[in-house]
């Protein structure tokens, strides 16, 4: 292009200054690992929990340490990711803030369903009552309980849906956007059912938030990649 | 009265970078140059003169034992790259 300098005419100016901004957009990419490296985890763990709690069956371990353990290929694929980076766009700064919130939002949540029940129980005891379950037609002798926040499923998947939809429309993403309604949708079904299909539904929220739109971005990232070479 | 068209962005190799670095956030220089098709020494040559003026901030780093040279556009650049279209919008309406 511009290897020569010479005269802009005022149309000439206008189209460059599209032209570049277009050059910038189509720059853009996105290799879609990362969606679909939680999306794959999140689903696992959710599906495998359901199961578990279908078949009355326990695994010897707690499957949901594959999303901790998720956690180093993600910092792999960053630092990986980051040296191939020629430049940031003004969303990526947003994007990446938002779901730094909602790490540590998931963080403190998790921490809360492990902290609080344990704490409540000692404050009860503290005061010298406890919580029972207790059958309504007797048939069962009362049962001593730990302090749980029911259904807790349900607040993750209005977690799960929240950077979801934010990342959507900051991108003007629509798989994202499509996935976090879904999501929003399947909330709402989740308050009313047991709480183990709620795992189902988690199962659902990974594939449609993140697999599925992960799968969409790696198709126009490879799209991409072949056309440039 | 039109506005004059200022003169370090009505040039083709800055208008190109100013175009690309108003886009984005920051690029490093080995992006600028292959999106604007120029050479490294007139690709130089033009950011210094964007950075004498305040239009753009260069950084150069290393990054991974390379030289690494990343360039963002400032406030003032923002604002004088929003003048430039302004008053080219004025002259094409004239020209219509």
């Amino acid at each position: 292009m511009a290897k020569e300098e010479h005269e802009l005419s005022e149309q000439q100016s206008l189209k460059l200054i599209t032209d570049m901004i277009q050059k910038a957009k189509e720059s853009y990419y996105d290799t879609g690992i990362s969606p679909i490296l939680w999306g794959s985890a999140v689903f696992l763990a959710s599906f495998i929990t359901f199961l578990q709690l279908q078949f009355d069956y326990k695994l010897p371990f707690d499957i949901w340490l594959i999303v901790l353990f998720a956690i180093v290929p993600q910092i792999v694929i960053s630092i990986r990711e980051s040296k191939f980076q020629k430049f940031r766009s003004h969303t990526d700064t947003a994007v990446d803030a938002i779901w730094i919130v909602y790490a540590a939002t998931l963080f403190g949540l998790i921490l809360y369903q492990n902290i609080v029940p344990s704490v409540t129980n000692k404050l009860m005891n503290a005061e010298g009552w406890r919580m029972v379950k207790h059958t309504i037609d007797n048939s069962r002798t009362d049962e001593a309980l730990l302090p749980f926040a029911p259904s807790f499923t349900s607040v993750f998947l209005l977690v799960y849906a929240f950077p979801t939809l934010a990342t959507g429309l900051i991108k003007h993403f629509k798989p994202m956007i499509i996935g976090a309604i879904i999501t929003y949708g399947l909330f709402i079904v989740s308050c009313f059912i047991e709480n183990k299909y709620d795992m189902l539904l988690s199962a659902i929220t990974a594939l449609v938030c993140w697999f599925i739109p992960g799968f969409i971005l790696r198709k126009k990232y490879l799209k991409q990649k072949k056309s440039s070479v | 009265m039109f506005k004059e068209l200022d003169p370090i962005l009505h040039s083709q190799l800055r208008l190109a970078v100013m175009s690309l670095l108003i886009s984005v956030k920051e690029a490093e220089f080995t992006f600028i140059k292959e999106k604007t098709n120029s050479t490294a020494g007139n690709l130089s040559v033009q950011v210094q003169k964007l950075k004498e003026v305040g239009y753009i901030e260069v950084n150069k780093q290393f990054k991974d034992n390379y030289p690494q040279t990343t360039c963002k556009v400032t406030p003032k650049g923002i604002e004088a790259f929003e003048n430039y279209v302004k008053a080219l919008q004025e002259y094409l309406q004239v020209g219509k």
